[in-house]
């Protein structure tokens, strides 16, 4: 405690930091991240705000269609990959090692399903981003929440893994919640695409 | 170490090794593409050269060693007990390690930054070189385009920017009486990714068709149609971005989580709360830039139209829309990089002048007050543009609302300075020439609020002196202010305040020469961004580019001051300002892990003059009880006291 | 302090009035401006003069004097009257600045309905000015043409990139941006020759991008126009893809018009 000298100070390491607010730092970050993440969102809606509305061009652009129904069905994987996420992490928090597993396998099968119905949308839908500006706005909207479910993907199945090895238990499961966080984010995030670029 | 070893350590040779596959993995990957897709040619060297962009900085980083233990979590492996081994330096190669010691962060940061000062600072002084006479000197246009873009950009997303973020990175842990930052790791992250924009800037000077040219701003659709050397700078700002995103998180989350017992929110010190404000302004706008210039690589490298003017049939882009999304982060930004320095010149001036700082509240809120005004006004860049005119009017309004908070920063610092005791020394010159150089610059801001003014004015060099004033005259001189006022504590030596004090006088002088004359010559009518002009201004451009040569040679004085005193300058004391503040109470340079235990805070941090006023006490909050007056400061002296101590304990 | 401070004031606000900041004025709208700037002028030289006087006055009056080192200062921590003030007088300023500003706005963008419409087309790197002649057919000039005293409309288009329309004398200047016509007013007022600048970075030739606008009397004006040889309606709107030049006079293609603005 006297003379803070560099040599005393380094093999007993760090003093423990103060908590000085309940919320804990990984969580905290992660809510900044996504505020982060929607701001990107926001300057999307932005380009698309300005070609579909200030431009008054039609939307989708003529000669196009997009394919409500089939993005609907989409929706609704991604939607039910939600609930079976935070089933995992109910059952975590009780101790339930088996829900976790099957929790997360099912979201990250979810989270794949979606992501391959997106790839097929694109293959079939019939036109290219540099066919309009509209298309651009399009691929470009659909495509960075498929690069967030992507990432989201990853994660996921970093916390599978990890469950099956018996990483997780009743009080240490913030490995698993924090990635939860941003799954949640990724999926309310389609629901606004989906109601903006498809329905409206 | 054999090689074989050395390149599966994490470290240079690996991170040279990966650059390599970088470089191959790019390759492949556009020659697989095109193959598939049936283009011709395969090997195709400009979209190589796109994706090498990305790759190649993004292999070096994990060569280098920023995310192993990341990937080692990843991998589901059991997570290692901390053993510090990247803590601390101990010789000046470990400052080009990747280290996640916050202060030794901090200097690679701020030295980082200093280099491309001296960087934007020389391309300053070719432009200057250029325009000395009327008439095309040794530049092609192409060139100076691209001299006075690469300027700019090094200036504000390698210098100004992340030399606060390290100053900040240094201190404010310190301050707050936090052993490190939250997430260090993610520091050591954000670090890395710096020098990474820089080079990219830099290296475009060697990419066909020169280096980037659509100025700092990089308006579509020019920079949708440039040549290659335009991507680098698309790229490198990307780089420069997801650093200052994650660095900012780091600050909030280190804030809000980490502070010393007894730090309630109005007994941090304005710089913590400058930075706090900062961040949030990076956070929520960062990721505007990003964008944009995901709109622009989209539009250049595959195709896109958000641009496109010309697509016909109802399909077009929309031109303007870029400037929208570009402001709404780079306006914002002229507080990213002013509001850390406001945090400064509020340490420097309690302290030199002895006095607490006048308002404290106020300038704590008004800091917020700037945050959220920051973003209603983007639009004052644009009175021009050709956007719906009414937009102008609500930004007009929005914009000159922000002199108020501004304004009651600037007069609660005169107040603090009224009666004081002043120490003029060099920092504290620093600071009050920021005080009257900003305010110019300020109310030059103010002016351009006004629409028909701004109509005259708008894209001549009356912008460029409003620039400068603010930029320079307002984050350089705080910056110079900090660089001087902390370089005790970050090398624990003393510099010379006599060379100190040259410097200040001939910045000050010879910056007002060089800019001052630029509102005259801006409102008769010369444009910016020109490498050539009419005759008339010919006098009045000599004059500032001789004085701008003579602004370039001051900073070397302080160079030299810096290089030398580091070296062999003085020891420095513990606390030789006789600061209250958490980083003063410690050693200079701080110890590896900063304190032995946290202290405690009882008081505010600027109470100078007050009879017994105690900020901190190095003891666990059970047992801490001020230490008596005439304590010995600093190293042995454990409370924060300026001037002694009545016993009483505020918590 | 105060005696310093308001000597200071009247000597800066005589100086800061006395220095010729503009160029001729050539054009209702910049007479009105000349006065907004005076009022501007008024309005910052106390407050910078304030500043200034504060920092000098305590630098020579409240520097550390010898003995002094361990000295502190006293104790203030606020003072909440001050604050309203310093709170309020800025934002009486700024309201009345706001307000001028925007009659002055009001005033410099007024329509008139018998204004001369003259279309300005913008590419990389030249302006390209076109009149209606009185037999109703398009006369083109690379100089900008105006009667003295008479109100004209210009539409800006652009043919590349963003290019920007400027005339010191005018204290007027609006963006030709791809895509959209852009309106700009003015009323010339005084007759003679003044540069047209390219206020936005559109390339390399951004610095050489300049014309000339020459005011004449409005009898001058008909003659100068009826002299004119009516050529092809200037091209504006698409270019062709990959052309060189796109929209030189006497190319063949024929283009769209982008929408005219709405008014
Ligand atoms: C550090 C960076 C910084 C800062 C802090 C500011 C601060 C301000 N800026 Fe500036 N600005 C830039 C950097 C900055 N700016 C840059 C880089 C550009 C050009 C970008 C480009 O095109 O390349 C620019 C351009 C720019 C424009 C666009 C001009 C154009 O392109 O046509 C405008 C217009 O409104 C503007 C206004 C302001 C205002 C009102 C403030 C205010 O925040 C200032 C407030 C401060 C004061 C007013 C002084 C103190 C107050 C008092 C003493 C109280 C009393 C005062 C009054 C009542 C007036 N700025
Ligand atoms: C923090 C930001 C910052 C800083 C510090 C500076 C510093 C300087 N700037 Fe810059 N500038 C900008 C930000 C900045 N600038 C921005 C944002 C623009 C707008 C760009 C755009 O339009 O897109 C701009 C544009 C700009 C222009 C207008 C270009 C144009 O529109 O055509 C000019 C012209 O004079 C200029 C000059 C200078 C000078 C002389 C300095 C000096 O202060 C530099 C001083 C020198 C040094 C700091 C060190 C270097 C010296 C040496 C290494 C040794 C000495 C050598 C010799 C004497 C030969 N700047
Ligand atoms: Cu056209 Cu600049
Ligand atoms: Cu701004």
């Amino acid at each position: 405690m006297e003379a803070a000298s560099i040599a005393h100070a380094e093999h007993h390491g760090p003093p423990p930091a103060h908590h000085s607010s309940r919320v804990e730092a990984p969580t905290l970050g992660m809510m900044l991240f996504i505020i982060s993440e929607v701001m990107i969102f926001g300057a999307f809606f932005t380009a698309y705000f300005f070609i579909r509305v200030v431009s008054h061009d039609p939307w989708p652009a003529a000669g196009t269609h997009l394919p409500e129904a089939v993005a609907g069905v989409n929706t609704a994987i991604l939607l039910s990959s939600s609930l079976t996420i935070h089933w995992a992490l109910v059952s975590i928090k009780h101790g339930n090692r088996f829900g976790l597993r099957a929790g997360m396998v099912t979201t990250f099968l979810l989270g794949l399903t979606f992501l391959t119905i997106q790839v097929n949308e694109y293959i079939h839908i019939g036109f290219a981003p540099h066919d309009s500006a509209q298309a651009s706005v399009f691929y470009a909207l659909t495509g960075l929440h498929g690069a967030h479910v992507f990432i989201g993907l990853a994660l996921l199945l970093m916390v599978t893994v990890r469950s099956f090895r018996g990483h997780y238990s009743a009080e240490h499961h913030r490995g698993m919640e924090v990635p939860g966080i941003y799954w949640h984010f990724v999926d309310v995030m389609w629901v606004v695409v989906y109601t903006t670029v498809y329905i409206v | 170490m054999a090689l074989s070893s050395k390149l599966r350590a994490p470290g240079w040779y690996r991170a040279a090794l990966y650059d390599i596959l970088g470089f191959a993995f790019a390759f492949g990957l556009v020659v697989l593409i095109r193959w598939l897709m049936h283009q011709h040619p395969v090997v195709d060297g400009r979209a190589i050269t796109i994706v090498a962009l990305i790759a190649v900085p993004l292999f070096f980083l994990v060569g280098l060693g920023t995310a192993d233990y990341w990937f080692y979590w990843a991998a589901g492996r059991p997570q290692r007990a901390e053993d510090h081994s990247s803590h601390g330096a101990h010789t000046w190669r470990d400052y080009l390690r990747v280290n996640t010691d916050h202060k030794v962060i901090g200097i690679q940061y701020t030295v980082t930054s200093f280099f491309f000062l001296f960087v934007g600072g020389l391309l300053a002084m070719l432009i200057r070189a250029q325009l000395a006479k009327p008439g095309m000197q040794f530049l092609t246009p192409e060139q100076y385009n691209g001299v006075f873009s690469v300027h700019a950009t090094v200036l504000i997303f390698l210098f100004v920017i992340p030399v606060f973020a390290g100053l900040a990175n240094f201190v404010l842990p310190l301050m707050i009486g936090a052993p490190d930052m939250a997430f260090p790791r993610l520091n050591a992250l954000s670090y890395w990714m710096l020098p990474i924009a820089g080079i990219l800037m830099l290296m475009s000077f060697l990419a066909p068709g020169g280096s980037f040219a659509a100025g700092w701003t990089a308006y579509a659709p020019l920079s949708t149609t440039m040549p290659l050397g335009q991507l680098f700078f698309t790229v490198a700002v990307q780089f420069a971005g997801a650093s200052s995103i994650a660095t900012a998180l780091n600050f909030l989350v280190t804030i809000i989580t980490m502070r010393a017992p007894g730090m309630s929110f109005f007994r941090m010190p304005l710089l913590v709360w400058a930075n706090f404000s900062t961040s949030l302004l990076v956070v929520i706008a960062t990721p505007f830039i990003a964008a944009s210039q995901f709109f622009v690589l989209l539009d250049t490298a595959l195709h896109f139209h958000f641009f496109d003017a010309f697509v016909g049939a109802g399909k077009d882009g929309n031109v303007i829309m870029y400037q929208h999304v570009f402001w709404f982060y780079s306006h914002p930004a002229v507080y990213i990089m002013m509001l850390p320095g406001f945090g400064i010149i509020s340490e420097v001036l309690a302290v030199k002048a002895r006095k607490p700082i006048f308002g404290y509240r106020m300038m704590a809120f008004s800091l917020l007050a700037i945050v959220v005004l920051g973003f209603t006004v983007w639009a004052h860049h644009m009175f021009v543009s050709g956007m719906a005119p009414w937009i102008r009017i609500p930004m007009m309004i929005t914009t000159a609302i922000i002199a108020i908070p501004t304004g009651i920063k600037i007069f609660s610092w005169l107040a603090t300075l009224w009666r004081g005791v002043l120490h003029l020394d060099t920092p504290m010159l620093f600071a009050l020439g920021f005080l009257t150089m900003f305010t110019l610059g300020g109310i030059s801001g103010v002016m351009l609020a006004m629409i028909p003014f701004d109509i005259h004015v708008s894209q001549t060099y009356f912008i460029v002196a409003h620039i400068h004033y603010v930029l320079f005259g307002g984050s350089l001189f705080t910056i110079f202010a900090g660089v001087y006022y902390w370089f005790p504590k970050m090398t624990g030596r003393m510099f010379d305040d006599r060379l100190g004090k040259w410097h200040f006088w001939m910045t000050f002088i010879f910056f007002n020469l060089t800019f001052g004359p630029m509102h005259l010559i801006g409102i008769q009518g010369m444009p910016r961004r020109v490498a050539e002009y009419a005759h008339q201004f010919a006098t009045w451009n000599l004059i500032i580019s001789l004085s701008s040569f003579v602004l370039g040679l001051s900073t070397l004085i302080f160079l030299y001051n810096m290089v030398a005193s580091w070296r062999g300058g003085p020891r420095a004391a513990a606390n030789p300002w006789r600061a209250l503040t958490l980083e003063w109470q410690v050693s200079s340079p701080p110890p590896v892990f900063n304190f032995d235990a946290v202290p405690t805070v009882v008081g505010g941090p600027y109470e100078y003059g007050v009879p017994g006023a105690v900020h901190g006490i190095f003891a666990p909050p059970e047992e801490a009880r001020p230490v008596a007056a005439g304590a010995p400061a600093g190293r042995g002296g454990r409370t924060a006291s300026s001037a002694g101590s009545t016993g009483e304990d505020e918590e | 302090m105060a005696v310093i401070g308001v000597v200071a004031t009247a000597v800066g606000i005589a100086i800061a009035l006395s220095i010729h900041w503009f160029p001729a004025d050539a054009s209702t709208q910049a007479q009105n401006l000349r006065t907004l700037y005076d009022v501007l002028l008024i309005v910052s030289v106390p407050i910078f003069v304030l500043v200034a006087t504060v920092v000098l006055y305590s630098v020579f009056n409240f520097r550390m004097k010898p003995g002094e080192e361990e000295k502190d200062g006293p104790p203030i921590h606020g003072n909440t009257r001050l604050e309203v003030v310093w709170t309020a007088l800025p934002a009486i300023l700024i309201v009345g600045l706001c307000a001028y500003s925007y009659s002055v706005l009001r005033s410099n963008e007024s329509t008139h309905p018998g204004a001369m419409v003259v279309n300005v087309t913008a590419r990389q790197f030249a302006f390209e000015f076109s009149y209606r002649n009185a037999a109703g057919r398009e006369v083109v000039s690379p100089d900008l043409y105006m009667p003295a005293r008479q109100p004209v409309v210009f539409h800006l288009r652009s043919l590349d990139v963003i290019h920007s329309f400027f005339v010191p004398e005018f204290s007027e200047k609006l963006d030709a941006v791809p895509g959209i016509v852009t309106t700009l007013r003015v009323t010339a007022t005084r007759p003679g020759k003044y540069p047209v600048e390219c206020t936005e970075l559109c390339g390399a030739g951004h610095s050489l991008m300049r014309s000339a606008a020459i005011v004449v009397t409005p009898a001058a004006f008909k003659t100068w126009l009826s002299a004119q040889k009516p050529n092809a309606p200037p091209p504006v709107g698409v270019p062709p893809k990959n052309a060189a030049q796109p929209g030189v006079p006497g190319s063949t293609t024929p283009y769209a018009n982008p929408k005219p603005p709405k008014e």
